[in-house]
């Protein structure tokens, strides 16, 4: 039997574990959390023990350090010659032509309509509500309930936080955050941050 | 020994116009960094006392004026910063380097105005100074010399690191609800870090108080010059930079440290702080910088603008601006814990409060105290 690792940390390292053993019956799912040191870098040691000749993995490291940590993973693994194939969630309503690329989370019930494209590595939770012809970058992470209109471009890193809700034909920048449970109606310039802790929106200039 | 703060100097609408007008309105402000300026028709716009400005690029040349139109007093600029020609969107009047009309639209077929009336119109124009990469501003007719203000040791460490700031800056603004002064007495006492910030910067940094740093209480007499000139030479005392005594309990090293050229010469926590309004401090031994602007708003509010920068970066690195971010989710915390006790003491206040009583440590207190009461309470000027 083939083994599928699913390797990251944290809550989202369970949710995903969890995801794929319920999905996958001819699979020997297993669980491999991967630990942080004092200086935040990963122990890339774990990757000895797996072969891409026995099995495949799954990177599931959460929107910290604004998905690097994740995307750090994820080039380590394809590196190593993993193939990283994506999870769909049964109960998520995909349409036939949309196009997505290696290691991308799809929740269930999350909608996801025609003409989408998600690129590698996104997370999109449960629930959440991709309108037509909308278009992912890498990397990005949706959290649970989010309402995405049609046509909207999302940047490479991107963070949109339940209760955000972005208007249809809008342009989300690279690595901005919607942490503001509002409606976004106009472009987001990038690495542009609505933290719910801050008064007001966090910029960066000269990036 | 009880301080010569009163109530009225946190709360009263009185005291915060003195204060604009006898403070605010004289002195060298920071007003932004020339990175977000380096280009022909880059600007910045702020709100200072009271007064909307604009600095803008003309062609190099960095220029303030008022930001208000002198048409229909629209602003000219508008957004913390940009790039755009000084026009203003309502008429499209648009101004010169010297703030003087450089064309108004149909001036002969609807304006009529005569060639003397139109060059009588002119922007009013502000002083403004650039150490290293940090912009002063001075909203005076007849500014000070800067170096009555700040020490030239003190402007030789704001030249030296501020060359060293990066160009990619990360800004946000709080609002927090207390006097402005409240803020600097803080930083001033450094005894509170290991009760306000236990968990957060008294683990870092440990604050040392020597025996010897305890002055005799100079400030117990009477100001002795109230001249200009010695009001101003005493208040050039509130402004130094340092390394405060901070034991730097931990050297710990994260790969974006090997990304940029630290500023040199210092070991764990140095600060400078420039009187009124501005605090700078590196935590990290000249790898990182925060720069906070404390802008009175009103009695009881204040904002806290707060730029977060590396060093320079030796080559650009695509996590550049997370690394930015961590800093002001850090520094969200550290400073959350200083503007949550200090909007509880200024919460208590009241007309009729009791007065704060000082121990010996807190002398530079003092001293600031004795020179604020003497200018908000006599015509003395500085």
């Amino acid at each position: 039997m083939r083994s599928r690792w699913i390797v990251g940390g944290g809550e989202y390292l369970d949710l995903v574990y969890h995801a794929w053993k319920q999905a996958s019956r001819e699979e020997d799912v297993q669980k491999i959390e991967i630990v942080q040191g004092e200086d935040y870098e990963f122990d890339f040691s774990i990757f000895k023990q797996l072969s891409p000749d026995n099995g495949d993995v799954f990177i599931a490291v959460d929107d910290r350090f604004g998905n690097f940590k994740r995307m750090e993973l994820f080039r380590a693994a394809l590196e190593r010659g993993f193939v990283m194939a994506s999870h769909i969630s049964a109960s998520a309503d995909v349409a036939k032509d949309v196009g997505i690329g290696k290691n991308v989370f799809i929740g269930p019930r999350a909608v996801i309509n025609h003409g989408c494209k998600v690129e590698y590595n996104s997370v999109i939770h449960a629930g959440v509500q991709l309108g037509a012809n909308s278009h992912l970058r890498s990397s990005v992470w949706i959290e649970p309930g989010v309402q995405i209109g049609s046509g909207v471009k999302v940047g490479a890193h991107a963070i949109i936080r339940t209760g955000a809700i972005v208007h249809s034909n809008i342009k989300i920048g690279k690595a901005a955050e919607l942490g503001w449970p509002q409606i976004y109606s106009a472009d987001v310039a990038d690495k542009t941050v609505y933290d719910i802790r801050y008064d007001e929106p966090i910029y960066v200039y000269n990036h | 020994m009880q301080s010569r703060m009163l109530p009225k100097y946190y709360l009263s609408q009185e005291i915060f116009d003195r204060e604009q007008a006898k403070i605010f309105r004289k002195v060298w402000l920071f007003a932004g960094l020339s990175s977000l300026v380096s280009e022909n028709n880059a600007f910045i716009t702020r709100k200072i006392a009271g007064i909307p400005v604009v600095i803008q690029n003309f062609k190099g040349e960095l220029k303030a004026f008022e930001n208000v139109c002198l048409h229909r007093s629209a602003p000219l600029q508008q957004g913390f910063c940009g790039r755009r020609a000084l026009v203003c969107p309502y008429h499209a009047w648009s101004y010169d380097e010297n703030g003087s009309i450089k064309h108004i639209p149909d001036c002969d077929a609807l304006y009529r105005f005569s060639d003397a009336e139109k060059q009588s119109l002119k922007l009013r124009e502000f002083g403004l100074k650039q150490v290293g990469t940090l912009l002063f501003i001075n909203l005076s007719d007849d500014p000070m010399p800067l170096e009555a203000q700040f020490s030239p040791k003190f402007i030789e460490l704001l030249t030296d690191s501020s060359n060293q700031y990066d160009t990619e800056v990360m800004v946000t603004t709080w609002h927090a609800k207390f006097n402005w002064k409240l803020v600097y007495e803080n930083l001033r006492d450094l005894n509170h870090v290991r009760y306000i910030h236990p968990k957060s910067l008294g683990q870092a940094l440990k604050f040392q108080k020597h025996e010897s740093d305890i002055f005799v209480d100079e400030a117990a007499d009477p100001l002795a010059d109230l001249s200009p000139q010695g009001l101003r030479t005493e208040m050039r005392r509130f402004s130094h930079a340092g390394a405060e005594d901070a034991e730097y309990a931990q050297s710990r090293q994260y790969a974006w440290m090997s990304m940029v050229e630290p500023w040199q010469g210092v070991h764990g926590y140095y600060n400078w702080l420039a009187y009124p309004n501005l605090h700078i401090a590196s935590g990290t031994g000249g790898y990182s910088f925060s720069i906070e602007n404390h802008i009175p708003v009103s009695p009881g509010e204040t904002d806290v603008e707060i730029y977060y920068f590396t060093a320079k970066k030796k080559q650009a690195y695509a996590t550049s601006h997370q690394v930015l971010l961590t800093h002001m989710h850090y520094s969200k915390k550290v400073v959350g814990e200083d503007i949550a006790i200090l909007e509880a003491v200024q919460s208590t206040l009241h007309h009729h409060a009791s007065i704060p009583r000082q121990g010996a440590y807190e002398t530079q207190n003092r001293l600031v105290e004795r020179w604020y009461t003497t200018l908000m309470e006599t015509d003395h000027e500085i």
